[in-house]
C-alpha cells in the first residue's frame, strides 16, 4: 500500500545515493594524474642500483604538484604529470615523464616561470585533454604550441637582437620575410602601414573566434590558421587580396614571427634585452622601403600588372616610359595621397604614417633609373577643347580599357583625384606617346595619329569624367 | 558528612548522570513518536514541522494526485542552495578571479566538478518542476476556494526562480554568461522601443534607467558582477524563503490540499487511520487549548475526527522524505555523467553568435526578435498578470480537486492544445518564411510594429480563443483551462523554437548541423 | 483473534524490514553526503608560494657565510660542520628578527635569542625553528620553510 511505495522509493533513491557518493569519491581520489604519478615513482625505483636513490624514490610524495606564480598572473600544475621535468636521471624516459630538453630551465627555472608562458596550454587543468587544451570543446584558446613555432615565446622577453645573439633565430628570419614581402602594404604595425588588412599589432594573442576557422585543414588552432593563410591566403578566406608567395619553411618562420606580435608585457624583471641604440625607427634606404610597402602589388614595377584579385590594373610605377612624362612631385603626390577608389594606400604621415623623409626616399628609388631623355613637351597643353568631340572620340578609342565613364577595367581608373588633378600636360603625352611595357598604346604620330587637338579633346573630356555618375 | 550535604551532593550525582536523558528531552519534548497521541504531539510541538498540521487528508498523500511537484521545487531549492554555499567556499566575484575559481572547482576542490554540476542541473530543474507544480494545481483547480492569493504569491515564486537562476548563469564569466548579460541588460531597456516611437524618452527613459540600475554603469563589467552576485546569493534567495515560508503557512491556513469532494479512501489504506484512543478523539478534557485563528467555513467536527485524515507522523513525512531522496538521488546521478558548460573566458570583443540568453528565456527571447518592447515588457508582464489574475476571474467553486474538473474540461484542454499549436506554428512559421511588416512597408512606424507583431498577434489570439470557450460553455472554469493550457504550450513550443532552431543571426535552421561554420 | 494477531505480526515484520531497510539506505546516505560535504572544504591546493624554495648549490655558501634571505624568512649559516638555515619568524607573535653580535633580537616586542636561536629574554615562547635543508636531484639546495628539525641539525652537501 502507500506507505509501503513510499519506503520503497526511498530506499532505492537511498542506495542509489550512495552508490554515487561512493562512485565520486573513488573518481575523485584516482584521478588521471595520480596514475602518472605512480608510474614515474616505479620507473624511478626500477631505473636504479643506488639503494639510497630508490629509498627516495619510495619516499615521493603523491601529491598535486603547482608552480604558483603571482606576477605571471597564472597557476602552472603541468609537473603533475611531467613529473620529471627537473630530474636528470628522467633524461631518457618516455613522456610524459622526460627531463626538459637542452638547458633551458638552467636560467628559466620553473618555481620563477613554470611552463606555460613559453609552452601554452591550460596550466590549471589536471588532465592532460584540457591540459594541452587540444579540440573545440576544451574551449582553450591557446594549446600547446608546435614546436617548430615556440621560438615566437621567446620574444615576449628578449628583444630580437639579443635572440639572435643567441642563435635563436627563427622570429628574426620571419621578420625580415615580413620586411621583405611588403606585408605592410596592406597591415598596419605600430600605427604604420596599409589599411586594406587588419592590424597586425596583437594579432598573435587573439582567441579562436577572432579567425574564420571555416576551411583550415587538420587542427583548427592559431596555429594552423596563421601557415595556412601564408600558404593560400584565399583558402582560408575567399575574399582575401592578399599577396603573398613563399616557401613551406617560409610560411612557418612568418608563422613564428606573427606569434610573437601579442598584447601582454610582461613583468620588468622578468624581460632581458640586449642593449639597443634607441627606439627610433633607423632611417632604411629607398629599396629597403620599397621592399617593405610597395613590392607586394607593384612587384618590380616595371611592368603594368593586371591584378585578377583587385579586379584592376596595378600601374607599372617604374615603367621607364611613365618615369619620362611623370615628374618627382607627381610621384610624391600619389605615393603621398594614395589613389581614391583604388586599393593604392595614401601613405602621407597622417595616413598610412610615413614620413616626407621616407616618402622622398622611395620617389628617390622608384625615379632611379629615370631615362635621361627628356620627353617632347605637348605644344597645346593650354589649349581648349571641345567635348562633344572629345566624348565621341573616347567612346571610340578609350572606353574600351578604361570603361564608359572612365573607372577603367583592363586600364587604369581615370576618375580618380589624381588623374583628375594631374597637369593638362601630363595626360596629353600620356595619350600621345603611350606607355611602353603596359597595354597603353600611342595615339599620337607614332600610333593612329590623332591630331594635337583632338588629344586636347579628349583630355578636356577625360578631365569631367568625375563629374559624371 | 552531615544529611544536608549528602542531598545535595547526591542531588548533584544524579542529574550528572541523567544529563543526557534530560538534555534530549529539554527539545524533544514530546517523547518517542510511539502512540498516536505521542506522533500527533511532535508535530505539533516542533517549530519546523508545526506549520503542517497534525493530521493530513489521505488524497494530500496520493501519489498521483500531486505527483511530489511543489515539494520537488522547494527540495531542489533546498539542494541549489547547500550546493551553492559550498561553491561560495571557492569562488570569487570579479572579473578577473570568477573564471579561474570556476575552472579550479572542476579541476582541484574534492568532487567540486559534482559540487558545481548538482547547483546548476537542480537550479534548472528547479524552473522545470516549479511549472510542473503550476500546471498541477492549476487543472486540479486548487486555486479556488479560499487559495487565490497563495496561487499569486506562487506566480511570484515562479518570476523570482527565472530572475535567481539567470543571475547564476552570470557568474562564470565566460562567454555564455558576458553574452547572456548583454542580451539580459538590453532586454532591460525594451521600454526604450516603446519611449521612442512615443518620442517620450528624452523626458522619461525608464529603459535606460533600468539597464543602467542593472549593470551599475552603461556597459556590462566588473560593477554587473558584483550586483548580479548580490542578486544570486542574498537578495533572491532571501525573497525566495520568505515568499516559501508565506506559501507554506497559507497552505496550512488554507486547510491543506485540496481534495475531491467524493474522495474515497482505498482499501488498503484502512489500517493507517488512527483510532482514538479516548470517545471525543485524541484530544483529552485536561490539556489547554490556545486560541488560533478565527475562521470562516466548515469547523472540524466536534466528537469525530476529521473524515478521512491520518496522522501526519509518520505517513506525510514519509512520502516527504521519498520527494527528498527521489530529487537527491536524481541530480546526484545526472550530475555524476553530465557536465555544466564552460566556455572560453568573456571577450567583450567576440560576440556569441547567437547569443542567446539560458534556455528557460528564449521563448522570451524569440518573441524579442520581433518586438524589443513586447518581447521584453509587454508580453511577459500580461501572461504573469494573466496567470495571476485567474482565481479572481474564474470562482467557480465546482470540481475542486480533480484534475481537468471534468470530461469538459479534458476536452477543452486537448482542444485548446491543438488549436493553439496549429495556429502559433502558422504564425511563427508565416513570419520566417515571409518576413514581417518592415518587410514590405519599409518606412512603417515602429509602433504598429510593436503592436503588431507574432507575439501580440499570438496573446489576443489565446485571449479571444478563452472568451470563445467561455461563451460556447458558460463557464469560466473552460475559460481559464483553455487559457492556460495555451500558455503553456506556447511556452514549451516558443523555448523548442528558440533553442533548436534559431541560429547565427537568429536566422532560421532545421537543425545545428546547418549552421555556418564560424 | 488469533489470526488476525499472526497476520497482524506478519504484515508489521515485512513492513519493519522495508522500514529499517530504508531507514539505513536515508541514514547512510546522508553520513556519506555529509563526509563528502566536509572534504570539500578542505582545500587541496594552496594559493601561495609554496614553502620550499631552492637557495642555490652549495658552492654558493662557502664556511662564514651568513645571509638573510627576505622574503623566505630565514637565515642561512655555512660553517666547516656544514650548513644550516634557522627561522627568522619570531615565536611570539611572527615579526621578522634582526641579526645581532650575540644572536638575534626581534623589533616588536623586544624578544632576544642566542645565535642557535634559543630564546633567552622578552615574551616569546619557543625559539627560533631550524629548518630541513635538502638537496634536489640538479644539486640544489631546498629550504622546506615548513618542515622543522631539531636545533644543531647541520647538514653536509656536496656539488
Amino acid at each position: 500500500m502507500r506507505n509501503r511505495f513510499y519506503l520503497m522509493t526511498l530506499f532505492i533513491s537511498g542506495v542509489i545515493l550512495c552508490a554515487f557518493t561512493l562512485f565520486t569519491a573513488y573518481r575523485e581520489m584516482q584521478p588521471e594524474w595520480k596514475d602518472y604519478q605512480n608510474d614515474y615513482k616505479e620507473l624511478l625505483i626500477k631505473d636504479t642500483r643506488d639503494e639510497a636513490a630508490k629509498k627516495k624514490a619510495r619516499a615521493l610524495e603523491v601529491a598535486i604538484q603547482q608552480v604558483y606564480l603571482s606576477k605571471l598572473k597564472r597557476i602552472d600544475r603541468c609537473t603533475s604529470c611531467h613529473i620529471g621535468v627537473e630530474n636528470p636521471l628522467a633524461a631518457n624516459a618516455k613522456e610524459p615523464f622526460r627531463q626538459h630538453s637542452g638547458e633551458y630551465l638552467k636560467n628559466h627555472e620553473l618555481n620563477k616561470f613554470g611552463c606555460t608562458v613559453c609552452h601554452y596550454g591550460q596550466g590549471r587543468a589536471m588532465n592532460k585533454k584540457e591540459a594541452h587544451g587540444i579540440g573545440h570543446d576544451t574551449h582553450w584558446d591557446y594549446p600547446i604550441i608546435p614546436m617548430k613555432y615556440i621560438q615566437s615565446t621567446c620574444a615576449q622577453c628578449h628583444n630580437l637582437e639579443m635572440l639572435k645573439l643567441k642563435g635563436v633565430d627563427r622570429v628574426v628570419k620571419g621578420e625580415k620575410l615580413f620586411g621583405e614581402n611588403g606585408c605592410r602594404g596592406c597591415h598596419k604595425l605600430q600605427g604604420i602601414g596599409g589599411d586594406l588588412g587588419k592590424a597586425l599589432d596583437i594579432v598573435g594573442s587573439q582567441p579562436i573566434a577572432y579567425f574564420p576557422m571555416g576551411n583550415v585543414i587538420g587542427e583548427r588552432t592559431v596555429y594552423s590558421w596563421f601557415k595556412q593563410h601564408f600558404d593560400d591566403p584565399r583558402a582560408l578566406v575567399p575574399e582575401s587580396e592578399m599577396k603573398v608567395h613563399v616557401t613551406e619553411a617560409e610560411a612557418d618562420l612568418l608563422t613564428t614571427y606573427i606569434l610573437s606580435l601579442r598584447s601582454e608585457e610582461m613583468p620588468r624583471e622578468y624581460r632581458r634585452f640586449k642593449d639597443t641604440a634607441g627606439t627610433e625607427r633607423t632611417m632604411e634606404d629607398g629599396e629597403a622601403l620599397y621592399k617593405k610597402y610597395c613590392i607586394a602589388c607593384h612587384a618590380k614595377g616595371k611592368d603594368s600588372l593586371y591584378d585578377e584579385l583587385f579586379n584592376r590594373t596595378v600601374p607599372a610605377i617604374m615603367n621607364p616610359a611613365f618615369l619620362k612624362v611623370a615628374d618627382d612631385g607627381y610621384l610624391k603626390k600619389v605615393v603621398g595621397e594614395g589613389r581614391d577608389g583604388t586599393q593604392m594606400t595614401a601613405w602621407k604621415a597622417a595616413a598610412a604614417g610615413l614620413s616626407e623623409q621616407e616618402i622622398n626616399k622611395i620617389v628617390e628609388y622608384l625615379t632611379s633609373e629615370r631615362p635621361k631623355v627628356r620627353v617632347e613637351p605637348f605644344a597645346m597643353a593650354s589649349a581648349k577643347g571641345d567635348l562633344k568631340n572629345g566624348e565621341g572620340l573616347y567612346r571610340v578609342r578609350c572606353a574600351l580599357c578604361h570603361g564608359e565613364t572612365g573607372k577603367g577595367a583592363l586600364g587604369l581608373n581615370l576618375r580618380n583625384p589624381v588623374v583628375q588633378g594631374a597637369d593638362a600636360n601630363f595626360l596629353a603625352i600620356t595619350v600621345r606617346d603611350g606607355r611602353e611595357g603596359t597595354p597603353m598604346p600611342p595615339f599620337g604620330k607614332k600610333g593612329v595619329g590623332l591630331k594635337d587637338q583632338e588629344i586636347v579633346d579628349v583630355v578636356s573630356y577625360v578631365k569631367t569624367l568625375s563629374k559624371k555618375k | 558528612m552531615n544529611e544536608i550535604s549528602r542531598q545535595g551532593i547526591d542531588k548533584f550525582i544524579d542529574n550528572a548522570k541523567n544529563i543526557i536523558d534530560t538534555f534530549t528531552g529539554s527539545f524533544l519534548r514530546s517523547g518517542k513518536p510511539t502512540s498516536d497521541r505521542s506522533r500527533a504531539a511532535v508535530m505539533f510541538n516542533n517549530f519546523f514541522l508545526h506549520v503542517q498540521g497534525v493530521k493530513t487528508h489521505m488524497n494530500t498523500l496520493r501519489p498521483s494526485y500531486t505527483l511530489g511537484m511543489g515539494l520537488a521545487a522547494f527540495f531542489l531549492f533546498v539542494i541549489a542552495c547547500v550546493s551553492g554555499v559550498l561553491l561560495m567556499i571557492y569562488y570569487n566575484p570579479s572579473i578577473e578571479n570568477a573564471y579561474n575559481t570556476v575552472k579550479d572547482l572542476t579541476y582541484v576542490v574534492f568532487a567540486g566538478k559534482l559540487a558545481r554540476n548538482i547547483h546548476k542541473w537542480a537550479g534548472e530543474a528547479m524552473i522545470i518542476f516549479v511549472f510542473l507544480h503550476m500546471a498541477r494545481v492549476f487543472y486540479t483547480g486548487s486555486y479556488k476556494s479560499g487559495r487565490e492569493f497563495n496561487w499569486v504569491i506562487g506566480i511570484v515564486l515562479l518570476a523570482v526562480t527565472f530572475v535567481v537562476n539567470l543571475s547564476g548563469y552570470i557568474l562564470p564569466w565566460d562567454q555564455l554568461s558576458y553574452w547572456a548579460l548583454v542580451i539580459t541588460s538590453n532586454i532591460m531597456q525594451s521600454p526604450k522601443e516603446l519611449t521612442d516611437s512615443l518620442g517620450i524618452t528624452q523626458y522619461f527613459d525608464i529603459g535606460g534607467f533600468q539597464k543602467e540600475l542593472f549593470l551599475g554603469g552603461l556597459t556590462p563589467g566588473k560593477e554587473s558582477l558584483t550586483r548580479v552576485y548580490l542578486f544570486h546569493i542574498m537578495l533572491l534567495p532571501l525573497v525566495l524563503l520568505i515568499f516559501i515560508a508565506v506559501h507554506f503557512w497559507r497552505i496550512r491556513k488554507d486547510g491543506g490540499l485540496t481534495k475531491p469532494e467524493a474522495f474515497q479512501p482505498q482499501e488498503s489504506d484502512a489500517q493507517l487511520f488512527s483510532t482514538p484512543d479516548k470517545k471525543g478523539g485524541i484530544f483529552t478534557t485536561n490539556k489547554t487549548y490556545g486560541l488560533m485563528e478565527l475562521a470562516g467555513g466548515r469547523t472540524p467536527a466536534v466528537d469525530k475526527d476529521v473524515e478521512n485524515t491520518v496522522l501526519s507522523w509518520p505517513n506525510l513525512l514519509l512520502a516527504e522524505a521519498a520527494v527528498l531522496f527521489v530529487c537527491l538521488a536524481a541530480v546526484v546521478v545526472y550530475s555524476f555523467f553530465i557536465d555544466a558548460p564552460l566556455k572560453e573566458l568573456a571577450n567583450p570583443l567576440i560576440p556569441e553568435n547567437p547569443a542567446k540568453a539560458p534556455w528557460y528565456f528564449l521563448g522570451l527571447q524569440e518573441l524579442l526578435s520581433y518586438s524589443a518592447f513586447m518581447g521584453g515588457v509587454g508580453l511577459p508582464t500580461l501572461a504573469l498578470l494573466g496567470l495571476a489574475l485567474i482565481p479572481y476571474l474564474d470562482r467557480e467553486q465546482d470540481n475542486v480537486g480533480i484534475w481537468f474538473s471534468s470530461k469538459m474540461g479534458k476536452s477543452v484542454a486537448l482542444q485548446s492544445f491543438f488549436t493553439g499549436i496549429v495556429v502559433l506554428i502558422g504564425l511563427l512559421a508565416a513570419a520566417i518564411r515571409f518576413g514581417w511588416l518592415r518587410n514590405w512597408l519599409p518606412n512603417i512606424p515602429q509602433l504598429i510594429i510593436t503592436i503588431v507583431n507574432p507575439g501580440s498577434i499570438w496573446v489576443a489570439f489565446v485571449i479571444g480563443w478563452s472568451l470563445f470557450v467561455i461563451k460556447k460553455t458558460g463557464s469560466t472554469r473552460m475559460g481559464a483551462i483553455a487559457l492556460f493550457t495555451m500558455f503553456l504550450m506556447s511556452y514549451i513550443v516558443l523555448t523548442y523554437v528558440g533553442t533548436e532552431l534559431r541560429g547565427p543571426n537568429w536566422g532560421f535552421y532545421w537543425s545545428r548541423s546547418q549552421w555556418p561554420s564560424h | 483473534m488469533s489470526s488476525a494477531i499472526v497476520d497482524d505480526k506478519e504484515r508489521l515484520s515485512r513492513r519493519d524490514f522495508i522500514g529499517l531497510a530504508s531507514l539505513g539506505a536515508v541514514v547512510l546516505s546522508s553520513l556519506s553526503l555529509l563526509a563528502g560535504i566536509f572534504r570539500m572544504t578542505r582545500a587541496n591546493v594552496h594559493y601561495e608560494e609554496a614553502t620550499k624554495f631552492k637557495i642555490g648549490k652549495i658552492d654558493n655558501f662557502p664556511a662564514g657565510t651568513v645571509r638573510k634571505l627576505d622574503g623566505r624568512g630565514v637565515f642561512i649559516f655555512a660553517s666547516d660542520e656544514g650548513i644550516h638555515a634557522i627561522s627568522s619568524v619570531c615565536t611570539h607573535l611572527g615579526c621578522i628578527v634582526s641579526k645581532t653580535e650575540t644572536g638575534f633580537q626581534c623589533p616588536c616586542h623586544g624578544s632576544r635569542y642566542n645565535e642557535s636561536g634559543k630564546v633567552i629574554a622578552g615574551p616569546a615562547p619557543r625559539s627560533l625553528a631550524w629548518l630541513e635543508i635538502s638537496q634536489d636531484v640538479d644539486g640544489s639546495l631546498v629550504v622546506d620553510a615548513a618542515k622543522d628539525v631539531p636545533a644543531g641539525t647541520k647538514y653536509k652537501f656536496y656539488a
